[in-house]
């Protein structure tokens, strides 16, 4: 346990012993109390306990609402801001997320209102709070399944490959002072610009002759192309780089910066930026699509270099990088996939929507049925729902359709 | 007879602080060796037994149950340290789980092992249970502490502000 001083104290942490399955073996884990409100997931009491009613003010010209809790007869009484995160507060939405919702819907950050908010919601016993992780809780229901036991001692396994830095900032800000800066001037911009033209130039000319682009790979193809995709690997860490210098560029500070499991599985470089959200909306898209940026740069900066080179292993390898970085530049900004990259964060910032992915699936999996079926019309919300769900469930079919056309048409 | 580094040992165990060499040599005759792996749970909370350890080298976790695998650490205890005397003297089940965090060895003393003590020493017993008092004073304190410090950490947690005057119910 921490010690506690006369002032201000750091926060209460508490050490747990937490046993494996088979109880052979445990790991300790010291949880501060932050961080457990931080992902705590404060859930509305089901639908049916409670009642909401508007009252339109004519004089202010606002909405307020009051919430009525049937089984204890409490009521509280919510404004706009409030009401909105009420309704985002669906077990499903960690404090940290409402904080992020909060900022896109009123671009500023008042992390106090969100506080206030659960403090009054749990007085009046409309809310619980949740633990962290989804697919944990669903792992964790469970674990009678060997299946889901093995894949949540893998996932705790593999999440314990996180190697972060939390004072990465200082040098993020050090790398930025002593150059990086120019990439965020018209010179980088310039520069990049130059790139791509090249690379538009040196595609043409591979595309003119793209017999044999892969000969170079000689007798292992596969050994080769997995370099490739080592390679490939290896400059992620550029695109979170970017994200990071970004931030810095805007004044604004880089978290943690580190490697990680991402969900236990997928290998990953992870910067968090989420201190962007204090800053303007042109800083939010700037440091959403720097990161993208860097597979242009060096998609372009491979297919030109590969114009210019002879039929070889080098050329292959260059093509065959190329591709790659175009592929992940796509993927990156590309929004309609059901994946939350870069793209899907500069849409849902445009929109207003910060919930898109959910609400979406959520308005098409419950609602959208019955409003069809009661003839009624969709509004302009309900629209954008209905169409990033098909966009997305368009992309993937076409995606997967494409690779198999590709594979039969190679094979 | 007890090796010098025997003795050093019993020195270091604050019960043995104040109670002359002769005695100590007397005390070592009774002592019983036991040797844990890292890992390994000497007792678990619930568990029947009356014997008061003494660690000479390694640590171990002290914890208690909260919910499903998931047990809170109530201290961690190192050489010189020593664990158990509540069962020695109420005889209830064990308060709490012992587990190793490295590879330990203990020396254990049972009720009539201390019982002998008591009689043909006093004046060591005398010394020993002096000693006992403060340092059950001690985890009296810490353990308020503890239950300050968890509450704080509910407190903060949860986000509830129980400074404010409840708000919104009528």
């Amino acid at each position: 346990m921490s010690t506690t001083g006369a002032k201000s104290p750091a926060r209460a942490k508490i050490e747990l012993l937490v046993r494996s399955e088979a109880g052979d073996d445990f790991h300790v884990t010291k949880v501060e109390s932050s961080l457990a409100y931080r992902q705590a997931r404060p859930q509305r009491i089901p639908e049916g306990q409670y009642e909401v009613a508007a009252l339109r003010s004519n004089v202010r010209r606002t909405t307020t609402y009051v919430v009525k809790n049937r089984l204890t007869e409490k009521y509280i009484e919510l404004t706009e801001p409030e009401s909105f995160l009420w309704n985002q507060m669906n077990g499903r939405t960690s404090v940290e997320e409402l904080g992020v919702a909060y900022v896109l819907k009123f671009g500023a950050f008042d992390f106090d209102i969100i506080h206030t908010l659960i403090d009054k919601l749990q007085r009046a016993e409309l809310l619980t709070m949740r633990p962290i992780s989804r697919l944990r809780e669903m792992l964790a229901r469970n674990r009678k399944n060997p299946a889901a036991r093995a894949a949540e001692a893998t996932l705790k396994a593999l999440e314990k490959l996180t190697v972060g830095s939390r004072r990465a900032h200082d040098a993020f800000t050090r790398v930025y002072r002593y150059g990086a800066f120019v990439l965020f001037s018209p010179v980088g911009l310039a520069a990049l610009a130059l790139v791509t033209v090249l690379g538009v130039k040196g595609t043409r000319e591979i595309w003119q002759d793209s017999s044999d682009l892969y000969a170079g790979f000689g007798q292992h193809p596969v050994i080769a192309l997995l370099l490739v995709k080592l390679f490939f690997f290896l400059t992620l860490i550029s695109h979170q780089m970017l994200h990071a210098l970004a931030l810095v560029h805007y004044g604004r500070r880089v978290k943690e910066f580190g490697f990680t499991m991402l969900h236990g599985f997928l290998p990953t470089f992870y910067a968090d930026v989420t201190d962007v959200f204090m800053g303007s909306r042109r800083a939010r898209l700037v440091t959403g699509i720097s990161g993208p940026l860097v597979h242009l740069f060096l998609g372009s900066l491979y297919i030109y270099l590969a114009s210019q080179c002879g039929p070889g292993l080098l050329k292959s390898f260059l093509v065959a990088s190329a591709i790659l970085q175009s592929q992940s530049l796509f993927f990156s900004l590309y929004p309609f996939c059901f994946l939350e990259m870069d793209g899907y964060h500069v849409l849902v910032d445009w929109l207003g929507l910060p919930r898109l992915k959910s609400e979406s699936i959520a308005f098409v999996k419950e609602g959208l049925w019955k409003r069809l079926k009661g003839g009624g019309r969709l509004n302009r919300e309900e629209t954008v729902f209905v169409g990033y769900v098909a966009l997305s469930t368009f992309s993937i079919a076409a995606f997967v359709g494409l690779n198999v056309w590709f594979f039969v048409h190679t094979a | 007879m007890a090796k010098s580094a025997d003795l050093n040992f019993l020195r270091q165990v604050i019960l043995f602080r104040d109670i002359a060499d002769s005695e100590c040599d007397a005390i070592w005759s009774r002592l019983e060796e036991r040797r844990l792996r890292r890992g390994e749970a000497l007792f678990r909370e619930g568990e029947s037994g009356t014997e008061l350890f003494f660690i000479r080298t390694g640590s171990v976790i002290v914890s208690k149950h909260v919910a499903g695998r998931v047990e809170q650490v109530l201290a961690r205890l190192g050489p010189g340290d020593f664990f158990g005397e509540m069962s020695l003297f109420d005889g209830q089940p064990r308060s709490a789980t012992i587990q190793a965090e490295a590879d330990t060895v203990l020396y254990w003393l049972d009720r009539a092992n201390l019982d002998q003590l008591i009689e043909q020493n006093p004046r060591a017993a005398t010394a020993f249970f002096t000693q006992l008092v403060l340092v059950f004073i001690k985890r009296l304190r810490d353990s308020s502490d503890l239950v300050a410090e968890v509450t704080r950490w509910g407190l903060e947690a949860t986000g509830l502000d129980v400074e404010r005057p409840a708000t919104g119910g009528h």
